[in-house]
């Protein structure tokens, strides 16, 4: 049975939507779920603050769901819209985009979650300085996101762009492994942001008079937890920008979808590893704020060496690119 | 429950107000498939808010694991009525897609214009 350019386009097109809402939905559902879990824990234990908690819950929510509701953009898009069917380079494209969204907004969805469901528990500990704890979870849910935005933007390049004068093959490949790399680079660094905000949260509520450099160290270590979401993104437009040679051969295609791959899985553990990392040291600045400097720089530290096993991914998917 | 509507309140006022700002200044600039869809966004963002401060209630007093799997619930049900103005902008060329899409983002930069301004303001001074 032989199928047009198109059906193959709109089957790719209806399974990646599947895929987006799928995955996307995930992050986002254990993310509100362990957020209501650690308020349910703050209203038992002060339930005179019910009414606060409920509000920063509600507020924390809804920051955590962002990452879904960009991949419910994206399903809708691959749902709706009418692709061209020049090449079958869109059939890769369209999957890619979905795979993409799905994967990358796992990661914030869950962090987010951690980050509200720690300034819920530390509004019921220290309800005199809810709004501050409302603040440093709002920033730091916020900066969860980045990695789901890095995923959202791959995801309309590879929508939008018109990669139909390029070879088929081995472009399909590169353009699969464009989306796997920030898709799947995604996820670690949204679930390290995560633990970094949620030690802030609770770190400002232990000791708000710490506040202030428990954020500024919490979005120190952010920053460091997202590197590896970025080297995902670096090798994505990498993939999606240069132009490949035509080939026969399956082995150059199955080399620049496992650059992807490689880049993808790689920053997975780095992304979470960076984000144990700086949830110690905000844990630890807030009770101990007069020894924050030889905490930060233990945690820089320990940050690069963590980091180091993204860092050979990445270079071993460049040379897959270039080299090989 | 009574903190929670008034927290609604304030996000949906403010939202509403960034959204029929934006939306007339972009009519008025000629740009009304831009001013339009970023109110459509922006309307079902707000009920979007509003029911999931409505689900509050049935997930507090839960277990971790029926919280999670009430929430996945929520969202999906959530999902379909945010789906309706992305549709409808995908359909109809009165509503630009992209104004829908920054629409229903619009209670979550409602929620994040705060810290933001605040942060500005110590910045400044």
């Amino acid at each position: 049975m032989e199928f047009a350019t198109h059906t193959w386009i709109q089957a790719a097109a209806y399974s990646s939507a599947g895929i987006a809402i799928g995955f996307g939905a995930i992050g986002a559902a254990i993310g509100e779920g362990h957020t209501a879990s650690c308020a349910t824990l703050a209203v038992a234990r002060n339930p005179g603050k019910a009414g606060e908690i409920l509000k920063t819950m509600l507020v924390g929510q809804a920051i955590a769901e962002s990452s879904s509701i960009f991949a419910l953009v994206i399903a809708m898009l691959l749902l709706f819209s009418n692709f061209s069917a020049e090449s079958y380079l869109t059939v890769a494209t369209v999957f890619s985009a979905g795979l993409c969204m799905g994967l990358g907004a796992i990661g914030s969805g869950i962090g987010s979650g951690f980050s509200a469901g720690a300034a819920c528990t530390g509004i019921a500990r220290q309800p005199a300085y809810s709004s501050r704890v409302m603040t440093n979870m709002l920033i730091g849910s916020a900066v969860c996101q980045t990695p789901a935005i890095f995923s959202l933007v791959t995801s309309f390049i590879l929508l939008f762009t018109n990669f139909s004068a390029r070879p088929v093959s081995p472009t399909w490949a590169a353009l699969l492994g464009a989306g796997l790399s920030t898709g799947l680079a995604a996820i670690g660094p949204g679930l390290g942001g995560g633990y970094v905000a949620e030690a802030s949260c609770e770190g400002g509520a232990r000791n708000p008079l710490t506040t202030p450099s428990v954020i500024n160290v919490m979005l120190l270590g952010q920053a460091v937890t997202q590197t590896t979401a970025i080297y995902g993104f670096l090798v994505s437009c990498i993939l999606m920008f240069k132009s490949f040679p035509a080939t026969d051969s399956i082995a150059v295609p199955i080399l620049l979808l496992s650059s992807g791959l490689c880049m993808g899985f790689g920053a997975i553990g780095p992304g979470i590893g960076v984000g144990v990392s700086g949830q110690g040291a905000v844990r630890w600045i807030a009770r101990n704020p007069n020894a924050a400097a030889d905490i930060t720089r233990t945690m820089l530290i320990g940050m690069a060496t963590a980091q180091s096993t993204g860092i050979y991914a990445l270079v071993v998917a460049l040379v897959m690119i270039f080299v090989m | 429950m009574e903190q929670v509507r008034l927290t609604q309140k304030k996000y949906c006022s403010r939202a509403m107000v960034f959204a029929v700002f934006g939306g007339l200044f972009f009519i008025l600039l000629d740009l009304k498939p831009f001013g339009k869809g970023l109110i459509l966004g922006s309307i079902f963002s707000i009920i979007n808010f509003i029911l999931m401060g409505e689900s509050i209630t049935l997930k507090i007093g839960a277990s971790k694991k029926r919280s999670a799997m009430l929430s996945l619930l929520t969202i999906f049900s959530r999902y379909v009525i945010l789906a309706i103005p992305l549709i409808i902008s995908l359909k109809f060329k009165q509503f630009d897609f992209m104004a829908v899409v920054i629409g229903i983002f619009m209670i979550q930069i409602a929620i994040l214009s705060e810290p933001a301004f605040n942060l500005l303001s110590k910045f400044k001074s």
